[in-house]
């Protein structure tokens, strides 16, 4: 044992068809370490890219991949023609682009207000609250909203019914729906998404601050002219990793949500995949839609990916 | 601080005015929900229940967290996220490990094949496929074998071993100890802080995981809490509480809805603490990575 491990250490850097084998014979154990990832990644990862192909066929459960009837490009024709796929897709975009618009823009301002302030218990009772929800399930935010979202009796409608109002029934309302989805998922994460661009704040020169005080700037104006500019790298990484989800529009969020009445304006390509493949058993199309998310996920990462090379220098991988 | 202009005042009451109506916006639903778990039922369903509880009783929170399916749900949350937790740290440090040595042969590789897999999955029903294949429905393990590795996980753990001094791990080597053993005595005793962070990303993802259970367990004997809580949310008639009609009387459905949110999201207030700390730390590792 002690031979091996001597000859190894000294080999490190050795180059060559027998360096490499040495290297490998003197760390054996290491390629063991690594055996339950590699079999995780090759049986839970691997494993289900080549059930993929059963988006080619008509698949059979109980005959397997082997036994099905190969069907070509039908699935992608069907889904092409189908009404509900374009809903759904409409749907997975709107939400996504109201969540990005509406959303990506309140962490930054949050982490500008919170540099502003002097008081360190305000600032971090503040940033302890609004954590908070991060770290809860969608199904007990659901639970929340739902309560306090509830026509009869809810918070928000009587509310709503005090000021002259009449109640509304936003969780089945399709008018409603995407708004509450939109602010819901702002309610969870608004606070901590605010984290990075905090982290970035604190990382700039305090220098500039005093030299634009000596100059007379006001707070406002360094807020704008440091702060901002500072924090801008850090926006635009985030901005680019963001619209690499641009189709994920919250699966599990809406799935906790929704219900029938809402399909119009709700159902998103998460849900309908969940709900064609494993409600109706129509496996082949439900994973040719699911093909058609994952593949144009694929192509916004590595876009996302290739501009932050080019303007960032830095990449995810 | 001394010449404070007109902006600058300006600024921070707009400062504080937004933030506090940020923490009261994220505040006023529990406020909302907590009162209403213990408040009588007449004043709950006449709507008069706002930010304060009306009559106060602890019945509702009592029957809540006596009822034996919520004990049970609890109960399963708590083996999985234990058990998920431990097996998915020490194989994920198992796997981070090699991968830290871009010097042995086919490292690089497989650090590839790992990271293609954050970009690019089978999607939903070829894995609900391959979890009934492997007999894994309504089985805990279904909840566990495939999150087991979190691909940005590794990756973390990988740069921290990556960031300690190779000097530690070659004087070991130099005495003979076998890789296994630097790992285990060495390297992991070193990575306290790291571990502690990724495990509470494990840990809570174990706990709040939703959409696995709901795809693979069917039995109501093997529920996790979140399956449980999300019956009893979208079902407004309680049926799953399995209640006696003296029961329905006294226990408004309102109530015990708000009275198990609360009841379920104790759990996490009582480790928000610490969740904060190494998350913060979690994300900063993460993002200052890249």
């Amino acid at each position: 044992m002690q031979t091996i491990a001597a000859a190894d250490s000294g080999s490190i850097g050795a180059r060559g068809k027998s360096g490499r084998w040495k290297l490998i014979r003197g760390n054996l154990d290491m390629y063991l370490l690594l055996l339950p990832g590699l079999i995780f990644l090759l049986l839970f990862k691997y494993t289900p890219m080549y059930g993929i192909l059963i988006a080619f066929q008509d698949f059979n459960i109980f005959t397997g991949i082997s036994g099905s009837e190969w069907v070509g490009m039908s699935q992608f024709e069907k889904l092409l023609h189908s009404d509900d796929f374009f809903r759904v897709l409409i749907n997975t975009l709107l939400i996504s682009l109201y969540k990005i618009v509406l959303l990506f823009p309140v962490p930054i301002a949050v982490a500008l207000l919170l540099n502003e302030v002097r008081r360190m218990f305000f600032k971090r009772t503040i940033q302890t609250v609004i954590y908070l929800p991060h770290f809860l399930s969608w199904v007990i935010i659901s639970g929340l909203f739902v309560t306090i979202l509830s026509p009869t009796g809810g918070l928000v409608n009587e509310v709503i019914v005090a000021l002259g109002g009449h109640p509304i029934s936003f969780l089945t309302d399709n008018r409603f729906f995407r708004s509450v989805v939109v602010f819901t998922a702002g309610w969870k994460e608004v606070g901590w998404n605010a984290i990075v661009f905090i982290a970035a704040v604190a990382g700039i020169d305090q220098e500039q601050y005093e030299a634009a005080s000596i100059d007379g700037a006001g707070r406002i104006r360094q807020m704008f002219s440091i702060t901002l500019p500072g924090i801008m790298p850090t926006i635009v990484l985030m901005f680019i990793l963001r619209i690499g989800s641009l189709l994920e529009a919250g699966t599990e969020q809406i799935l906790t949500m929704y219900n029938p009445l809402v399909y119009d304006n709700g159902d998103v390509i998460g849900t309908y995949v969940y709900r064609m493949g494993l409600g109706q058993q129509d496996y082949s199309f439900s994973t040719a839609v699911g093909l058609f998310n994952s593949a144009v996920g694929f192509v916004l990462i590595v876009i996302g990916n290739a501009l932050s090379r080019k303007f960032l220098q830095r990449s995810i991988w | 601080m001394r010449s404070r202009t007109l902006g600058d005042r300006t600024l921070d009451a707009f400062t504080y005015l937004v933030l506090i109506a940020m923490g009261l916006i994220t505040l006023l639903p529990f406020a909302n929900v907590v009162s209403k778990s213990v408040s009588e039922e007449w004043a709950i369903v006449s709507g008069k229940v706002g930010l304060y509880p009306i009559g106060f009783q602890l019945d509702t929170l009592r029957y809540v967290v006596t009822n034996s399916q919520f004990l049970h749900s609890l109960w399963i949350s708590a083996l999985v996220t234990v058990i998920g937790t431990l097996a998915s740290l020490v194989v994920t440090a198992m796997t981070a490990y090699p991968l830290s040595k871009r010097e042995l042969p086919g490292m690089g590789v497989i650090i590839v094949l790992f990271i293609f897999t954050m970009m690019f999955n089978g999607g939903i029903i070829p894995n609900y496929l391959l979890v009934r294949e492997l007999n894994l429905i309504d089985h805990l393990g279904a909840l566990v074998l495939p999150a087991l590795v979190s691909v940005f996980n590794m990756l973390v753990i990988k740069s921290y071993f990556e960031s300690l001094p190779a000097s530690l791990e070659e004087s070991a080597k130099l005495e003979g100890a076998r890789n296994f053993t630097i790992l285990f005595r060495i390297v992991l005793p070193l990575s306290g802080p790291v571990l502690a962070t990724i495990g509470l990303f494990y840990a809570v993802y174990y706990w709040n995981d939703y959409f696995n259970p709901m795809i693979y367990i069917n039995s109501t004997s093997l529920k996790p809490l979140q399956l449980y809580l999300q019956d009893i949310v979208m079902n407004a008639d309680t049926s799953s509480l399995n209640r006696s009609a003296e029961e329905l009387m006294n226990v408004p459905a309102e109530g015990v809805r708000a009275a198990t949110v609360i009841a379920s999201t104790i759990p996490i207030l009582l480790v928000y603490p610490f969740l904060q700390k190494y998350f913060i730390k979690g994300v900063l590792i993460g993002s200052v990575k890249g």
